[in-house]
């Protein structure tokens, strides 16, 4: 499905699942774009959708619906491109002192907090998107069990570092700020200092991993 | 290096801005840039300078700069009631000054941003090409905080003879006592109910005081909250986004790059420049948008202000 929310703005979101095949296709989609179109301005994908801004001197609405749908058609006609790259490791601490939901994260799935710990570094995560702020990577899927959704109402702060959980999705908060995901463990602030690299982390269709960490090796980097 | 002024006052609220980051938008950077952009442009095309050249965007005023060495500045946006040393000013306009001498604006009694402009750009840091400062993105120094008192400030060519120019009186943006903002209508309106897309188009909002750079919020006639978002969809400049408890917000230019409410399209681009002046309490009403109309207005808009695009 094609829309236009701008004036020189397409959205196209993808007949397929928000996951780590789905990001592959609009990838693959984002790909065909900045070659079929001209003047892009900017591209967003994130999870099943892309978003292409061009310039107001040549956007043609109709010539380009025309060719993102044959760019829709070719991203679902073969296998994704995936190229996820190597992964991103980074060291999580998941202890209820530094990580509030922890122990209702483990209640809700019925199982202990290093049960939670082993469920969620376990698996390797796909980047489906990134915004919300920068540097801060939606990722999937999270293990079913631990899959609890987010707080009714956010808190009003939460810690640069903090990990969370909401649904399906898991990511870390790289600043202090309200949130409503729930927190189940910490990469060490030092890891979210350098405002370049923290930004430059994650991308959409990367993949991550998470390497559990005590709290001895935590206060080692920083805390 | 010796400044070429100090501000004395900051005001409430000043900061650095330009047109903004557009490459970084993929990677999740706001986009940043000057409120008003009709007005941050005038100032720089006032000075000759380059259109996306750093200013100063003070809100509500309350500034004073004492300026280093003769040189000359560009005012605009709204109306502080500008006076150089003592002497009323006026704005739309480049003002000549001497070193020693104080530029000061006093709280502006219509309009929420004044932009002061400088020969040759504000000598400041850039990140992703652009110097706006976007508090919300943790950037260091001006880039991620606003100006404090006895901040030092050096520009490009301070010596660059400036006639006085003036914005044509007919190209003055008036002040109006309302607003009708244009809406193309997209992403989940078609999921609204009947009567809330009727209500878009019927009721009267006002400008909530809690507005800031990041979303103009909109008080008055609750919609419903819309249909549920699963993810975050991405955003294009003047998103409208209706949240919980079903008031819209219009995203303005420190806006995140994703959002997860329901929304019910964007507002012109242009209009948000008049928008960014509203004050709290200014009623604001939504017409529907020829999106052709507004692309057309872009497109004549970077040709008169020279506005280049780097892919």
């Amino acid at each position: 499905m094609i829309t236009f929310p701008g004036p020189v703005s397409a959205l196209v979101t993808l007949p397929v699942a928000p996951d780590r095949d789905g990001i592959a296709r609009v990838l693959d989609l984002e790909r065909y774009a900045r070659e079929a179109l001209p003047d892009l301005r900017t591209t967003i994908p994130a999870f099943n959708r892309l978003l292409v801004e061009g310039s107001p001197h040549s956007w043609n609405a109709t010539d380009v619906e025309s060719r993102l749908a044959a760019g829709a058609e070719a991203s679902l006609a073969d296998a994704p491109g995936i190229d996820a790259g190597d992964p991103v490791s980074l060291p999580v601490c998941y202890d209820p002192e530094l990580a509030p939901d922890l122990e209702a994260v483990a209640a809700h799935a019925g199982v202990d907090v290093a049960e939670v710990a082993r469920l969620h570094s376990g698996t390797t995560y796909a980047v489906l998107a990134t915004g919300f702020a920068p540097g801060f990577a939606y990722m999937g899927d999270v293990n079913a069990r631990i899959a609890m959704p987010r707080l009714t109402t956010p808190r009003p702060r939460v810690e640069t570092g903090s990990v969370g959980i909401a649904d399906r999705r898991t990511g870390i908060y790289p600043a202090a700020g309200p949130g409503g995901w729930r927190l189940i463990g910490r990469v060490p602030a030092a890891f979210f200092a350098d405002a370049a690299e923290r930004i430059a982390r994650f991308r959409p269709g990367g993949s991550v991993e998470f390497r559990p960490i005590g709290r001895d090796e935590y206060e080692a980097a920083g805390g | 290096m010796s400044p070429h002024g100090v501000v004395d006052r900051p005001g409430p609220f000043c900061t650095i801005q330009d047109l903004g980051r557009r490459t970084g938008r993929r990677a999740g950077l706001a986009p940043g840039g000057a409120m008003d952009q009709r007005a941050y442009l005038w100032a720089n095309r006032l000075l000759g300078n380059d259109p996306a050249a750093a200013a100063l965007e003070i809100t509500l005023g309350g500034f004073a700069l004492r300026f280093a060495v003769e040189t000359a500045v560009a005012l605009t946006g709204a109306d502080c009631a500008a006076r150089l040393d003592g002497v009323e000013t006026g704005a739309w306009r480049t003002v000549r000054a001497r070193p020693g001498q104080v530029l000061r604006l006093g709280y502006s009694a219509t309009g929420m941003r004044a932009f002061v402009a400088f020969p040759g750009g504000l000598d400041v840091p850039t990140a992703f090409g652009s110097a706006s400062a976007v508090v919300r993105d943790g950037w260091p120094g001006l880039l991620g905080r606003p100006l404090r008192a006895g901040e030092p400030l050096r520009w490009g060519e301070p010596a660059r003879a400036c006639p006085v120019r003036r914005v044509p009186r007919e190209l003055v943006p008036p002040n109006t006592a309302s607003l009708t903002l244009p809406l193309i209508v997209g992403y989940e309106w078609a999921e609204f109910s009947n009567a809330d897309r009727e209500r878009v188009f019927d009721a009267e909002w006002t400008v909530d005081p809690a507005s800031d750079r990041t979303a103009g919020r909109l008080a008055g006639p609750a919609l419903g909250s819309g249909p549920r978002v699963l993810d975050s969809t991405p955003l294009v400049d003047g998103t409208v986004q209706v949240t919980g408890d079903g008031l819209p917000l219009v995203f303005m230019r420190d806006r995140p790059t994703i959002g997860g409410y329901a929304k019910l399209g964007s507002v012109d681009p242009i209009a948000l420049d008049a928008f960014a002046q509203a004050r709290p309490g200014t009623p604001i009403r939504f017409t529907r948008a020829d999106p052709d109309a507004l692309r057309r207005a872009l497109a004549r808009r970077e040709r008169f202000f020279g506005i280049r695009h780097e892919a």
